[in-house]
């Protein structure tokens, strides 16, 4: 086992965590073990002995450090996951040593898997809602950009930009509803 | 409370171990297990959701850990509420239980 960390492309967003969890496994199961996330990266460590189950968690109003941080990974930890890292305070990385046969969940209902796909979404909508202010704060100032061939250089390409991240954040809505709906009856 | 009808098992679970005695996360994880003869196993993230949603809703509160014990564990109790609305399910699931088995003796008989 060396310490040194190997990094990799991340391209998972994030209402497809259950995706980029399957991939940390499927890493796993080749000896490199998931050890923390940047923005588009993630950092591993190589090691041929040992074989991981990840899940990831989103939690909010969590600090990094404070007791009810604590306490939360201290309850995870006694029903027998170990806490890897965290990105941006809101996602949380835990494993287990891999069983064969064994699929171990930190969501094991429906209804607290809905809340989970719920509190996503509205992160995503309160987002949608800040870019939308932003955006308006922005076009107010923009206004005389869109004159001329400055539309075409400064007015265009700002405008493309907010519609793309609302499209990313829209569709990332629509997907979380979608998972909660398959999960009603 | 009637609104908090039917409880899930997660919710019910929690609320009857707490019934008996104050506990911890991990001691509710293991007894609700044992109550269910392994049927039910909660997992950590529908543990950890569900007490803040039962302490936000004020059916159970902190327990303040007794001497000696692991401090590090925080503890929790059932309150009155708690009480009167896992009493309420248990009634809702009699009426449920006494409905269907009356059912399938008419059937039989």
């Amino acid at each position: 086992m060396s310490d040194k960390l190997i990094k990799r492309r991340r391209l998972t967003m994030s209402w497809n965590f259950e995706k980029e969890e399957q991939w940390l496994n499927e890493m796993s199961r080749d000896g490199m073990h998931f050890k923390k996330a940047s923005m588009a990266s993630s950092f591993f460590a190589k090691d041929e002995s040992v074989r991981y189950t990840y899940r990831l968690d989103y939690q909010t109003g969590q600090k990094l450090g404070s007791s009810k941080f604590q306490e939360y990974i201290d309850l995870y930890q006694d029903a027998g996951w170990e806490y890897v890292s965290s990105y941006g305070s809101l996602w949380h990385y835990f494993r287990r040593e891999w069983q064969p046969g064994e699929e171990p969940r930190l969501y094991t209902d429906r209804d607290s898997l809905i809340q989970l796909y719920k509190r996503l979404q509205g992160v995503m909508a309160v987002m949608m809602l800040v870019n939308l202010v932003i955006m308006l704060a922005n076009m107010v100032n923009l206004r005389n950009f869109f004159s001329g061939d400055r539309l075409w250089t400064i007015g265009l390409p700002v405008t493309v930009l907010y519609l793309l991240l609302f499209g990313v954040l829209g569709y990332g809505c629509w997907r979380m509803q979608k998972k909660v709906n398959a999960l009603k009856l | 409370m009637k609104e908090m009808l039917p409880l899930t098992e997660a919710f019910y679970y929690i609320l009857i171990v707490l019934y008996t005695e104050p506990s911890h996360g991990y001691g509710i994880m293991q007894d609700t297990e044992k109550r269910s003869g392994g049927r039910v196993k909660l997992g950590a993230g529908t543990l950890y959701t569900a007490l803040n949603t039962l302490l936000g809703k004020g059916l159970i509160e902190q327990y303040p850990v007794p001497e000696g014990a692991d401090s590090r564990r925080k503890m929790y109790a059932i309150t009155e509420n708690g009480m009167l609305v896992v009493e309420a399910e248990i009634a809702r699931l009699e009426e449920l239980l006494n409905v269907g088995r009356q059912a399938l003796i008419t059937k039989k008989g």
